[in-house]
């Protein structure tokens, strides 16, 4: 299924090769994928509770969130991470270097008068005992604009599990690899020696430095559980996914031509990748957020975009563009009581039909 | 001919004698020929005493305070400054290595090899504690076969390493490489290692014993010359991996004499005869001609 020889590497708008096939990374059998609808994310981090919770709770993991909710526009976390570099250069054959940020950046792990305020009966508020001046989240909420028109949105992040990732392609000592199955990138933990030039070179910053076990970590795309080894041991999406109140996420393969991700991303071309200009391919797709329209001073609605254009795609890339026309020129159809398959798919509330994890168990 | 026969009348019938050498001459030239083989044979040891290449490893009749970077017994052994740059891998900073030599010392026991290498390094980093903490390192490269020499960075699959490695968060480890980045930790190391930081320099002494009978593991007890490359690292440059300052191949000297290859003084020694021998006939040659 692999045929990145027959579709141009640098051409970012190469979905499906010729013959119809959807380019995989090299030596990868399908690839695992998700796509995040922008417009049902309501911050409420249930899914990285969800994910932190599994995996990162202690052991040197207290800082990490392998899965985020940011605020856009905003600094994100680790802070102003799309200023660290990593990715490729144009020609998406060069490494172009990252930096390692510095630990405040992510924001502490701050301690509470919980003692003071439960135990020993005072009246303090109930504070970080240190002085706490950032952390994720710091700057939620805040968005851009002036009011009345005022702007924000929720980006949930996790590994994108790129199919030309530029974590692995850093590493000396192949610890980090993209895995036959599914393309889910994991860290061999007992070939990592903690030189930690994956996290400089993930520009999305989702590799983390364990200083405890000297090694890096990073999102496994919750794989015990899509393999069938989580709770009832049953095939699960990812607890992010499966805990999200909204069930914003679908979870499938991208070369499951009869999947909604398939369909989302290859054919209606609505779910696209953040910073698709860092080269790494992605694997986690979004549908861009829409808002509602700029209203005037006195209220009254104004037929302007809320959300700026260019800033989308800042973040989306130009594809945003189209992407966002298509999904209006969809929901028109639907509203005028026409079928729209593209509607459904982002409508549903089927979780068969959103996570479609075991359509190549049969391939041995 | 005695000594106290009359000096001159020996002279006088050694020349009447058809010109011959005197006794007098005689003596000088046994004296400048003594002198010649002597200086000769100790030649070597005054000005050429190491190969180069080689560190010296000066046998002890016990362990002492070896182990000890600072001990006492390390102030009779020979210490060598071995040029280090950086190694030029694929990494990022590949090029950018900050140590420029270390001075490296060898010495034995019957049983341990100890080898303390230091260098100047004003900032002792000890901690990974941190994101953007690297620790300062070391290392030693041993061939896993004494007989051959492997590629320099980290060896080959046919013709793999052995590292002891140190640094100054995690302590000691030992490695086995079989090229670029394929090293991986031995279990259970038998290398020790300890370290100091005074002043402005490092000093690290690691020690072995020197037989090893586990595969994978340099065995350094078969009355060979063992090469031995070295490398530092210097973590207040973030310098981890082949980000590096690392040597070209040294070798141990730990072959049958440790005082030094026998033959070479058997040669010097024949080469100071060979020149007196061509002074005497030379001094003969001129006396002739003269017509003495």
């Amino acid at each position: 299924m692999s045929t990145d020889d027959t579709v141009s590497r640098t051409d970012e708008t190469a979905r499906q090769t010729e013959d119809g096939d959807v380019p995989l990374a090299e030596g990868v059998d399908h690839q695992i994928a998700m796509v995040m609808d922008l417009n049902k994310c309501i911050g409420c981090q249930t899914c990285t509770i969800a994910c932190k919770t599994n995996w990162t709770e202690s052991g040197g993991r207290e800082y990490m969130y392998w899965n985020n909710v940011e605020t856009k526009p905003g600094a994100g976390y680790p802070r102003d991470w799309e200023e660290l570099g990593g990715g490729w250069d144009e020609d998406g054959q060069s490494r172009t270097p990252g930096e390692l940020p510095e630990k405040e950046e992510y924001g502490r792990a701050w301690e509470f008068n919980h003692e003071a305020i439960m135990y020993e009966g005072s009246d303090e508020p109930l504070r970080p005992m240190e002085n706490a001046d950032w952390g994720p989240n710091w700057d939620e909420d805040e968005g851009a604009g002036e009011y009345p028109n005022s702007y924000y949105f929720y980006l949930p992040r996790i590994c994108n599990h790129c199919t030309h990732p530029s974590c692995v392609e850093a590493c000396p000592r192949s610890a980090i690899y993209k895995r036959e199955e599914d393309g889910i990138v994991l860290v061999d933990q007992d070939r990592c020696r903690g030189y930690r030039y994956c996290v400089e070179g993930c520009p999305y910053k989702k590799v983390f430095y364990n200083a405890q076990t000297k090694t890096s970590e990073k999102c496994i795309f919750c794989y015990p559980r899509i393999e069938g080894e989580g709770p009832e041991g049953e095939v699960r999406p990812p607890s992010c996914a499966e805990d999200c109140p909204p069930q914003l996420r679908h979870v499938g393969f991208l070369d499951d031509e009869e999947g909604p991700i398939h369909k989302l991303v290859n054919e209606y071309e609505v779910a696209l990748r953040l910073h698709p200009e860092y080269r790494t391919e992605p694997n986690v797709y979004y549908i861009p957020p829409y808002a509602p329209p700029q209203t005037s001073e006195s209220g009254e609605t104004v037929d302007a975009n809320r959300i700026p254009r260019n800033y989308l795609e800042e973040l989306f890339g130009p594809a945003v563009e189209s992407a966002l026309n298509t999904i209006t020129r969809e929901r028109e159809k639907a509203e005028r009581g026409e079928e729209s398959e593209l509607m459904e798919i982002l409508s549903t509330v089927n979780n068969d039909d959103q996570y479609r994890l075991e359509v190549f168990d049969d391939d041995g | 001919m005695t000594a106290d026969a009359g000096r001159g009348d020996a002279d006088r019938s050694d020349a009447e004698a058809g010109g011959g050498l005197g006794s007098r001459e005689l003596a000088a030239a046994a004296a400048i020929a003594l002198a010649v083989v002597l200086a000769t044979a100790a030649f070597p040891m005054l000005v050429d005493a190491r190969a180069a290449y080689e560190i010296p490893v000066e046998r002890q009749a016990g362990a002492g305070d070896l182990a000890e970077p600072t001990g006492d017994a390390w102030e009779s052994v020979e210490t060598v400054s071995v040029p280090l740059s950086s190694s030029g891998a694929a990494v990022p900073g590949g090029s950018d290595a900050t140590v420029d030599s270390a001075g490296v010392a060898a010495a034995r026991t019957d049983e341990r090899l100890y080898l303390r290498l230091s260098w100047d390094d004003g900032t002792a980093n000890t901690s990974t504690d941190s994101l953007r903490a690297f620790a300062d390192a070391a290392a030693v490269q041993l061939p896993v076969s004494t007989e051959k020499q492997p590629p320099i960075a980290m060896g080959s699959a046919d013709d793999r390493v052995n590292v002891w490695y140190w640094n100054g968060a995690d302590g000691t480890e030992s490695l086995l490489a079989g090229g670029a980045g394929s090293t991986t930790r031995l279990p259970e190391s038998a290398v020790e290692a300890t370290a100091t930081h005074t002043g402005d320099r490092w000093a690290v002494v690691f020690s072995r014993s020197l037989a090893s009978d586990r595969a994978n593991v340099t065995d350094v007890d078969d009355g060979e010359d063992v090469n031995a490359a070295f490398a530092v690292w210097e973590g207040s440059n973030d310098e981890r991996s082949g980000q590096k300052a690392a040597s070209e191949w040294y070798y141990l000297s730990l072959g049958p004499d440790d005082g030094g290859a026998p033959y070479e003084t058997v040669l010097w020694a024949i080469a100071g005869a060979a020149v007196v021998f061509t002074t005497l006939v030379t001094v003969e040659g001129v006396r002739r001609t003269r017509g003495e």
